[in-house]
């Protein structure tokens, strides 16, 4: 009796607990003439007052902003076909969309306009006045947590389930579909890149991945892997790998068909429970368990595959390179490593995140290409670089672009000046491609991917391949959506045009890609500013000497001032 | 006491939780869309009549695009495709047109029995315009041991976005109460398969033939606006054909379109 | 309990500061002190404690005891081993690091708010001098105000077609571009940047961009474009309408910037 008594208050604290948390999730305002102001202040230039995505600057973004009068939202909490709730669009709002021109606002706006603005969205489609219940949640009560078993087990779905297709072997967002999605209005639009967790739009939490997933990316051409149209909805794990197995076969025998058929209506019968409730119609007690069996699965499956996708990326965005940290080449002797030698894994890579070029037409306002890696050796004649960025396609110049008539393709230039600057106010080259001062190129395009051209440019429109070549060695690949250019040089050249290097000098470096399947042509490009290269000194003996010195030193020291001390003591003792 | 509490706390978590469609008309207007009566009320037809009639083509008739396929081409480069939003057969005949009746509250009720299916047979949906009554099922059919995603492009019903994986030969689709469209079908995986779902209320609906024959049965006499829906050619809902069908009589009409 | 010596005291004293100088002032309160500030705090409060000790001298006696005992007092033996291993071991670990730091790239010295020609142009055409040029639509907001609220909007549009990407949405110099840019985007929205400057100063560096700072503004690093080459005279003056309406601060209307 007492034990009942504990449990029904628990469930009535547990319940309150509930209308609580649905009191606040659905706790927007109503909307206001504040909402409509700080709207009209801070989204329409973007999201237009008419909340159609129609702002003065949307021509030039892409992602286009979202069109607020479908009630198609990317970003939600909720299942597949549901709107989001108040509580999800206060948050992408608060958060922003990383990857995207959509900043958090949660410096800018107050708390309370935020809500403000939440409820001012919602007027712009008809469906929330409509709905008068709330939103059905995704649950994620049942989380499995990451290990690597649940890892490999998310991998073998991110196959069986079609995830390759757009998001590529590897995850690299370079699947064979990627080139042709477009978006519910028309826009094309890319698959995410799953091994940058910074640029997923909705946050990179197991979490956010599992919602994602479960719930679709409304509007985008990414599926709701929910209920029904999962992979053998209403088979229990260990039936749906037999019968895996079975449909893998070329050949089935008498048998093997019988038990896959077994199968199959076993699932049919599922699916059918499943569009039942879709519709509406109540479901049985045996169905209900049907039911709840076959969604256990599905949601198991996809936390395994949330893993997965999870361990795809690292933690963070590296650290750019920007201010203090530096591109060193590290000194080896002998031999400077080949593009695939196994010595490229011992060093860490400089990070160089690109932007788009929008100083001088045409411009580009969407990149596509998120950053450079690049990683470097040298020994006492040469150095080499290895230059690693991400590509969903691999663009070699069989695709014109139809404004120019041009050839578009993939490429990458590494810009130095052509004479170090002396000294810290001496004047850098404009980090454009030079301008007064020249900039020394190396220029590398997908059609020719054994060849890297010297250049010499005092503009970017302004650029001259030098008539000294062949300098370079050059090896490249690209595998998965990833371009690897391996490049090596004398540090020291008879050209004068060229830049003339030497251990210890800090080098001004500067980046340029190219991807033409976005585009990309000319100055149409992504682009870094400069940062700096050196090749690192080997380390100096001297820090083998002097600290022990110091260290006697100051032992020696502490016992002079004790004898000091101790003869000044005696002194006073005496003169008493 | 309180297990009174607790039952009614129950109902109204419940409440809170029901899962209700919600769906708006957010009229797009833009697009051109079959027009469809406010109510629709099924009844026994006795002597009925028919309407009957070609659908053709005026104009050059431009030669079919062949769609360039991206991947998977061992089963899908297996045979050509082409773009099917104008196909225009021997005499013009124009196929894939919708031809229905606009304003008809009364008549016969769905044949139910018939099994609705579109096909996705080496990437190529079949038919290319599917008539899908309101409360019943279309299941996709995958026989092609690729992945496909069925996204149909719903705006007064949910947008369906679901992946057909390889092996899963039949998938079908949640009946939809809302009369809307043509949507448009595509896959998103192999970005050139298209085709368009009407949802409707009502059974005059036809879909003509290679030959451009469509054919409404059953008709309860009366006068009627007799309404068509092309991808290519677009609609007459501004200026609907009038035609009177007696009681068990057989009405001719047909239609000449024009690209839009 | 037994007393603190002054040693102790003052030792506490030290740490204390530095505590709260580097976690609660520089962490809860505001944003990190930079290491250099730091140091110099720490020094004036090093040496306010230095002159509180030697004011008098039985206080530095009294200073001074501990360090003494435990240089001889046979009591503080072990304090004096610990402290005779301990300090050499700190010294060998630090100049170790200092030595085999690597050598660092020299930051550049850069004037932010460079001056400004004497001059005002557009392309080649000359509009006046720096100090004399007024915006020619500013007299709206008392005149016209209608008229003056087309001219911000159409500087709203401008500013959204071009300028937000790097100064962004809410013209506080965070768009999406700008993480990656060195020198970052302006911030507007940083009182110390508009009520400074005449309007001809925001034309100037909006029409001529990096290319057109001179030698102390670093030219070769700002990536503000050249944007005479793409916006009309009566767009750059809109923008600069916008620029303040949105802030809601009002750019210096006499007197030269500085």
């Amino acid at each position: 009796m007492k034990n009942r008594n504990v449990v029904s208050l628990l469930m009535l604290v547990f319940g309150i607990l509930c209308v609580l948390t649905l009191a606040h999730a659905q706790n927007a305002p109503e909307a206001s003439e504040k909402g409509k102001e700080v709207y009209e202040n801070s989204c329409a230039h973007c999201h237009g007052t008419e909340g159609r995505g129609d702002g003065s600057a949307a021509e030039n973004l892409l992602p286009k902003p979202r069109d607020f009068t479908r009630g198609l939202y990317k970003i939600r909490s909720t299942e597949s076909g549901q709107l989001p709730t108040d509580q999800d669009l206060f948050d992408i709002i608060t958060e922003g969309m990383p990857g995207s021109s959509m900043p958090g606002w949660e410096t800018s706006l107050s708390a309370d306009d935020r809500w403000e603005v939440v409820a001012y969205i919602k007027t712009f489609y008809d469906g929330f006045k409509e709905s008068e219940t709330s939103p059905r949640v995704i649950s994620l009560e049942d989380k499995i947590p990451y290990s690597e078993e649940s890892v490999e087990i998310g991998k073998g779905l991110y196959v069986d389930l079609g995830c390759v297709e757009c998001h590529g072997n590897v995850g690299r967002g370079d699947g064979t579909s990627a080139p042709t999605l477009t978006d519910e209005w028309g826009f094309q639009t890319w698959p995410a890149n799953l091994t940058q967790g910074w640029n997923y739009r909705g946050g990179a939490d197991t979490e956010d991945i599992f919602k994602r997933f479960i719930g679709g990316l409304a509007g985008s051409p990414m599926p709701a892997f929910e209920g029904d149209s999962f992979l053998h909805f209403g088979l229990t794990a260990e039936e749906s790998t037999r019968l895996s197995e079975l449909e893998n076969k070329d050949e089935m025998t008498a048998a093997e068909e019988e038990a896959s058929e077994q199968f199959y209506e076993k699932m049919d019968a599922a699916v059918d429970v499943a569009l039942n409730r879709a519709e509406g119609m109540e479901l049985s007690a045996a169905e209900q368990q049907t039911y709840n069996n076959a969604m256990k699965v599905v949601y198991e499956k996809s936390w395994h595959l949330a893993n997965y996708v999870k361990s795809l990326s690292p933690e963070k965005r590296p650290e750019s390179a920007i201010g203090n940290n530096v591109l060193r080449s590290q000194y080896v002797q002998g031999a400077l490593p080949a593009m695939d030698d196994a010595a490229w894994e011992t060093l860490q890579s400089g990070y160089f995140p690109l932007v788009g070029q929008i100083v001088i037409e045409p411009r580009q306002f969407n990149p596509t290409i998120d950053s450079v890696n690049v990683k470097s050796f040298y020994n006492d004649k040469e150095t080499a670089f290895l230059f690693t960025w991400d590509d969903r396609t691999n663009t070699v110049g069989d695709e014109t672009d139809e404004a120019t008539g041009k050839t578009l393709e993939d490429a990458l230039a590494i810009q130095f000046p052509v004479k170090v600057p002396q000294g810290p106010t001496a004047p850098k080259p404009y980090f454009l491609w030079g301008g007064r001062l020249p900039v020394y190129l190396w220029h590398w395009k997908a059609s020719a991917p054994e060849q890297v051209t010297e250049l010499t440019a005092k503009g970017i429109n302004n650029a001259e391949v030098q008539e000294a070549q062949g300098e370079l060695h050059v090896q490249s690949a690209y595998t998965n959506g990833q371009y690897k250019l391996w490049v090596k040089r004398s540090l020291k050249t008879d050209d004068k045009k060229d830049l003339q290097l030497e251990p210890g000098v800090f080098v001004p470096i500067a980046f340029s890609a190219w991807d033409g399947a976005n585009g990309d042509i000319d100055t149409k490009r992504v682009m870094t500013s400069w940062y700096t290269f050196v090749l690192e000194p080997v380390p100096s003996s001297r820090r083998f000497v002097y600290p022990p010195l110091i260290a006697i030193l100051s032992l020696g020291l502490l016992f002079g001032l004790r004898a000091v001390v101790q003869r000044r003591n005696s002194e006073e003792v005496k003169n008493m | 006491m309180k297990t009174y509490l607790l039952a009614s706390l129950t109902v109204f978590l419940a409440c809170c939780y029901v899962g209700g469609a919600f769906a708006a008309d957010s009229g797009s207007g833009e697009m051109e869309m079959l027009v469809f009566p406010k109510a629709y009320k099924a009844k026994a037809v006795n002597n009925g009549g028919t309407i009957s009639g070609v659908v053709t083509f005026e104009g050059d008739v431009p030669e079919m695009k062949v769609l360039e396929i991206t991947k998977d081409q061992a089963i899908c480069g297996a045979t050509d495709k082409y773009d099917e939003s104008l196909v225009v057969g021997e005499g013009n005949a124009l196929k894939n047109t919708i031809v229905y009746l606009i304003d008809i509250s009364a008549g016969k009720d769905f044949d139910k029995s018939t099994k609705l299916e579109i096909d996705q047979k080496d990437c190529k949906f079949s038919p290319h315009v599917q008539i899908v009554p309101l409360g019943v099922r279309v299941t996709m059919l995958n026989n092609d041991r690729v992945n496909h995603n069925v996204h149909i492009f719903s705006s007064i019903n949910t947008p369906v976005n679901k992946q057909q994986t390889k092996n899963r030969k039949k998938m079908p689709l949640k009946a939809v109460k809302k009369a809307e469209g043509p949507v448009s079908v595509k896959c998103d995986i192999h970005g050139w398969m298209s085709a368009w779902i009407a949802y409707v209320p009502h059974p005059y609906f036809a879909v003509t033939n290679e030959k451009g024959e469509f054919t409404l049965e059953d008709v309860p006499a009366g006068d009627y606006k007799l309404g068509y829906w092309h991808e290519a050619c677009g609609t007459n809902n501004k200026a609907p054909v009038a035609v009177t069908v007696a009681a068990g009589g057989t009405v001719t009409q047909d239609f000449t379109l024009k690209l839009k | 309990m037994k007393r603190l010596s002054l040693f102790t005291i003052c030792l506490i004293i030290l740490v204390g500061s530095w505590l709260v100088l580097r976690f609660v002032i520089g962490g809860v309160i505001s944003v990190p002190i930079p290491a250099s500030v730091i140091a110099m705090y720490m020094g004036l409060i090093l040496i306010a404690v230095l002159v509180h000790i030697s004011v008098e001298d039985s206080l530095f006696r009294e200073f001074l005891r501990p360090i003494h005992e435990t240089l001889v007092d046979d009591k503080r033996r072990v304090r004096r081993r610990v402290i005779a291993v301990l300090i050499p071991f700190f010294l060998l670990g630090y100049t170790y690091s200092i030595i085999a730091q690597r050598a660092n790239p020299p930051g550049s010295p850069r004037d932010a708010h460079p001056s400004p020609p004497l001059e005002l142009t557009y392309k080649d055409e000359v509009i006046g001098t720096m100090q004399d040029v007024v915006n020619p639509f500013r007299h709206y907001e008392k005149d016209d105000p209608e008229a003056f609220k087309a001219h911000v909007e159409n500087g709203r549009r401008v500013y959204h077609q071009n300028c937000f990407p790097c100064h962004g949405d809410h013209l506080d110099g965070q768009g999406h571009f700008a993480p990656y840019l060195q020198p970052l985007p302006a911030n507007f929205q940083d009182p110390g940047i508009i009520p400074n400057f005449q309007e001809s100063f925001f034309f100037w560096r909006i029409a001529k961009g990096g290319p057109g700072l001179p030698a102390a503004g670093t030219p070769w690093d700002s990536a503000m474009p050249i944007w005479e080459d793409y916006l009309t005279k009566d767009e750059i003056w809109d923008v600069i309408l916008f620029l303040s309406d949105y802030t809601g601060y009002q750019p210096r209307t006499f007197g030269e910037a500085h």
